[in-house]
């Protein structure tokens, strides 16, 4: 019976160990294409660098001046994380703690608009952007962002745990709305701040659309639209260029979630594991 | 009041503003950068989206691509949830290494795939020497590869997700039933069937959901394989792809309205049928 079971055990991991050969080999290909010459990928795209060459970093930084795409893409998804935090977390607040008779109202609004297919708002709302004159600015892709219903609603969950005697006793106290938000709700919400910042910011670092018809103007490219662009002006006897770019955009956004990881899990699935 | 305000901002420049420009935009025929020079077409651009084969094409192409993708990643998530649950706390590594092609861009995937699984890429490598197929194949150019390939691709962009949820799911089931269960002598693929799956209902029937609704929409995946024109034979052509082309790549604004609200109708069919057929199983 314990043999059985041990042997069960190591089949197990064994598949998970191919599974997981297979899962990352497109990185691990990526990564290894980055550091050989275009021909060499071209010759034999499966075989290890023949000598380490760094020139597809070197173009990258030069020619499509990856770090200031870098910049661009961290601060648009940075500003849209802030803002989405406190601005989501605000709404929700009103709707979960403020007496207030059209809160229920409200709040089937909100859970209506999540019903509607982003794809039937992109032609107008780039007719009302275009006419703003916002073509080519940071804030077109960061202000349509800040406000999401399902954000609202993540925090709306979340407040509803928390008791109401903490806002009862802090207006007994004196505390405004804004100072009971700041200083009770908002400290122990860490859990859902984190979760709401993570899909936040991926959404707007992983972006395509957004900057492929708002940015055209290069200096304000995000990353994602700027590799994608870069792809079609590289000739394929240099391809190490294009695995060098893939590799900047993709190794930062992994290390970010190792180090994240449970917030991640939590972010993605709603639910935390042990 | 102050603390709705955004909100209020939001849904009404960013919600309510444009879904009636969007109805507005749908009987003219415009271009944004000339709108001076609109024209009201009345029912036009209407009927003329209904009667167009290649927004049905598209619309087929997503639902193709799903046929495949959804038993795939929905297989892979379940198989991998199953283990882990497994393995317990032995199994964090694998968890986390497994869900990296989720944090990973989709125009990072997809161009790393179109050499990955190009002519010369190691996939089709691999099938050639194992003799599956007989040599390797332009895919791209073919006029019924396209969406299954992609749908194996995005399978193994999004299986992780789905690995979460399912795994989260079977940490909820009471371990009870499971003992019951030993003791009556089923074996391990039965506990799996009769036990586990009608348990995971739930979150079943929430990635379904999920999966149907983001398949509709699908756009940066086969911009990037295809660019706006949607490859040969239209085998790439999703709907949202097909707006696209029509709006800026041909500066059709008013069309592309009617078409963008024509989809919005079949989401929403399509979403009431979903919630039709799971609210009669609940019965």
């Amino acid at each position: 019976m314990y043999k059985q079971k041990l042997i069960s055990r190591l089949i197990i991991h064994l598949f998970f160990v191919i599974s997981l050969f297979i899962c990352i080999y497109p990185f691990f290909y990526m990564i290894n294409n980055s550091l050989k010459t275009g021909m060499e990928i071209l010759n034999y795209p499966l075989s290890l660098p023949h000598t380490i060459n760094f020139s597809g970093y070197i173009r990258v930084v030069t020619e499509l001046n990856i770090l200031r795409l870098f910049f661009n893409s961290s601060f648009i998804a940075g500003s849209v994380t802030i803002l989405s935090v406190l601005l989501n977390s605000m709404v929700a607040y009103a709707l979960e703690k403020i007496d207030f008779k059209y809160n229920k109202i409200i709040f089937r609004i909100i859970l209506f608009t999540m019903m509607i297919p982003p794809v039937l708002l992109l032609i107008p709302t780039y007719m009302f952007l275009f006419n703003l004159g916002w073509k080519n600015t940071y804030r077109v892709l960061i202000i349509p962002g800040a406000i999401s219903a399902y954000n609202i609603f993540l925090f709306k969950q979340f407040f509803k745990q928390i008791s109401n005697t903490y806002v009862e006793a802090a207006k007994i106290d004196g505390a405004s709305h804004f100072m009971i938000y700041r200083k009770i709700i908002l400290p122990m919400s860490i859990p859902v701040l984190s979760t709401v910042a993570i899909l936040a910011f991926m959404g707007s670092w992983n972006d395509f659309m957004g900057p492929l018809l708002y940015i055209n103007e290069q200096s304000l490219y995000t990353i994602q639209l700027g590799i994608t662009k870069f792809r079609s002006s590289i000739p394929n006897t240099n391809l190490q260029v294009i695995y060098a770019s893939t590799t900047f955009a993709t190794v930062p956004v992994v290390l970010f979630y190792m180090l994240f990881q449970n917030q991640f899990v939590k972010a993605y699935s709603g639910i935390s594991l042990k | 009041m102050v603390f709705i305000l955004p909100w209020i901002i939001f849904v009404s420049s960013f919600l309510a503003y444009p879904l009636l420009l969007a109805f507005r935009t749908s009987f003219l025929s415009i271009n944004v950068l000339s709108p001076d020079k609109a024209a009201f077409v009345g029912f036009e651009n209407w009927l003329n989206a209904i009667k167009d084969f290649q927004f049905w094409k598209s619309l087929f192409n997503v639902v193709y691509n799903q046929a495949f993708f959804i038993p795939i990643s929905m297989a892979l998530g379940l198989i991998f949830a199953l283990l882990l649950f497994e393995l317990g706390n032995k199994g964090v590594l694998y968890r986390i290494l497994l869900f990296i092609p989720v944090v990973t861009s989709v125009p990072v995937a997809y161009i790393i795939f179109r050499d990955f699984a190009g002519t010369s890429g190691p996939i089709q490598k691999i099938l050639v020497l194992s003799g599956l197929i007989d040599q390797s194949i332009d895919w791209a150019f073919t006029r019924y590869l396209p969406m299954p390939i992609i749908a194996v691709f995005n399978s193994w962009k999004w299986f992780g997700i789905q690995m979460l949820i399912l795994l989260g799911g079977l940490h909820g089931i009471n371990q009870s039933s499971f003992e019951a269960a030993s003791v009556d002598g089923t074996n391990w693929f039965q506990k799996i069937l009769f036990i586990t799956l009608p348990q995971l209902k739930h979150q079943l029937i929430f990635i379904l959901t999920v999966n149907i609704i983001n398949g509709l929409q699908m756009f940066t995946e086969v911009y990037i394989l295809f660019g706006s024109g949607g490859g040969m034979y239209g085998a790439g052509l999703t709907p949202v792809l097909y707006l696209y082309d029509m709006g800026f790549a041909q500066q059709k604004m008013g069309y592309a309205s009617a078409l963008g609200l024509l989809l919005a109708v079949v989401i929403f069919l399509v979403t009431i049928i979903q919630l039709k057929i799971t609210n009669s199983d609940e019965e």
